[in-house]
């Protein structure tokens, strides 16, 4: 099959991290992840990445702004034609980093809350950070740069959606994102106890609908569907091996950010492998890409180009095969396997993320 | 956007000429492939000239219809200003 180029890169520089919420994405194995790639090896993984046709460019971690040469990268990724993007909780954004990563070249920047409201927040983030939280996006707003606020929904938040909108709509965000919590890395092992009921999925939906009718033309609501409550699988990274790279901070090259978790495939790294083959020819990323990989029922169903067959990394985790369709599909012979996992969600106990 | 609005481009919004021709609209996460009309327009779009010179100049450019092609653009610049992409620049 002919392979497309990539549009998008994301760079998780670090996975340190000053919070501790149970719902983060990032693997477990945190310690694995300490021998993080250089400021010259990351120069060179834009390069190659803006000489593939990658456009844009997400700075992630863990929190990204703790590593010290976060402006040379934005500045580097600029100058080689790259949209940049910071993915951060905003804790270390004061006046001078603001300064020095615009002056840089950063294009976006979307900040997380946990919460709208001050306990909650800091009860989920482990950590009483939600006042220097609502600074920092007080300091983006100020500057010449794009902001996104984005808040993870789940069990704890998902009733105060119209409290988080009511808040971007007072500091005047033009942009909001309300992402229910995808079940990997920590958020799966907290998965009893971070899945929203149905009751809450249902209101929250009403909420955003009649949020965003109001607010149309003055704010954007981009809201990201729960997993465990759909007919049909999200187009997972709009097909493995379609568009996206992730990088890992410890340079595991990966076709979607959460892929470390499939035990059944070898990732190729930037220390011993040029992004280039690693996008073309290795077999971690061919594995699953177009449809051919597909079984039934994807194979002849007439959303296979829609949605790809869902998740790979879900589809591992929940039926240990990454080949399998995705369990969130409602014609997966594993859906009942979700349901379950969805039904039984009864835990209180939240494990916080610690390396 | 009314004809005699300055369009300018929202914080966080750049025009791309891409290497295989296309133009793109890059935006927070996402980029638009803009069509060869589109893209001459939002190159117009400095906050000094108006929706309407904007468009007059545009359909010259082009081998179209006059009134197909202002209208296409309006609605494209309609779009563009509701999600925050465009601006007007005396608001």
């Amino acid at each position: 099959m002919t392979v497309r180029r990539p549009l998008s890169l994301l760079c998780e520089l670090t996975y340190r991290c000053n919070l501790q919420c149970p719902y983060c994405y990032n693997p477990l194995a945190l310690r694995d992840y300490r021998d993080e790639l250089a400021t010259e090896d990351w120069r060179s993984v834009l390069e190659q990445a803006a000489a593939l046709g990658v456009v844009q460019t997400q700075f992630s971690g863990g929190e990204p702004t703790l590593r010290r040469d976060l402006a040379t990268l934005i500045g580097a990724a600029s100058r080689f034609g790259l949209y940049t993007n910071l993915i951060s909780q905003g804790t270390f954004l004061d006046d001078a980093l603001l300064d020095e990563l615009i002056a840089s070249g950063l294009d976006h920047i979307q900040i997380s809350i946990q919460a709208p409201e001050a306990e909650l927040a800091d009860r989920i983030a482990g950590a009483a950070v939600h006042a220097r939280k609502l600074d920092a996006l007080q300091r983006v707003l100020e500057r010449d740069v794009a902001l996104t606020l984005n808040c993870v929904l789940h069990r704890h938040n998902h009733d105060a959606i119209a409290d988080v909108i009511a808040l971007a709509e007072r500091l005047g965000v033009r942009r909001l994102e309300l992402a229910n919590t995808q079940f990997y890395g920590w958020a799966y092992r907290n998965l009893a106890a971070l899945m929203p009921t149905r009751a809450q999925v249902e209101c929250g939906e009403a909420v955003v609908a009649a949020a965003r009718e109001r607010l149309r033309g003055r704010m954007e609501i981009v809201y990201v569907l729960p997993d465990y409550f759909g007919e049909f699988p999200k187009p997972c990274m709009n097909g493995w091996g379609g568009q996206f790279i992730t990088v890992t901070p410890n340079g595991d090259v990966l076709p979607c950010p959460a892929a470390a978790a499939i035990k059944t495939l070898r990732f190729e790294n930037v220390r011993n492998s040029a992004l280039d083959a690693i996008w073309n020819d290795s077999d971690s990323f061919g594995r699953y890409r177009g449809t051919g990989w597909m079984p039934e029922p994807c194979r002849s169903c007439e959303r296979r180009e829609i949605d790809w067959g869902g998740c790979r990394c879900q589809a591992y985790l929940l039926t240990g095969n990454a080949g399998a369709t995705d369990p969130a599909c409602s014609l997966s012979p594993d859906h009942p396997t979700l349901v379950q996992r969805r039904e039984n969600a009864h835990s209180t106990e939240l494990v916080f993320r610690r390396a | 956007m009314s004809p005699d609005a300055l369009p300018k481009l929202g914080k966080g919004v750049k025009l791309r000429n891409d290497r295989d021709g296309s133009v793109m609209l890059l935006v927070p996460e996402g980029a638009l492939v803009l069509n060869r009309s589109a893209a001459a327009a939002l190159a117009l779009v400095d906050g000094r000239r108006s929706l309407e010179n904007i468009i007059e100049a545009v359909v010259e450019l082009f081998d179209v219809t006059p009134e197909r092609a202002a209208s296409d653009l309006h609605e494209l610049f309609e779009r563009l200003e509701q999600r925050g992409f465009v601006i007007d620049d005396r608001s």
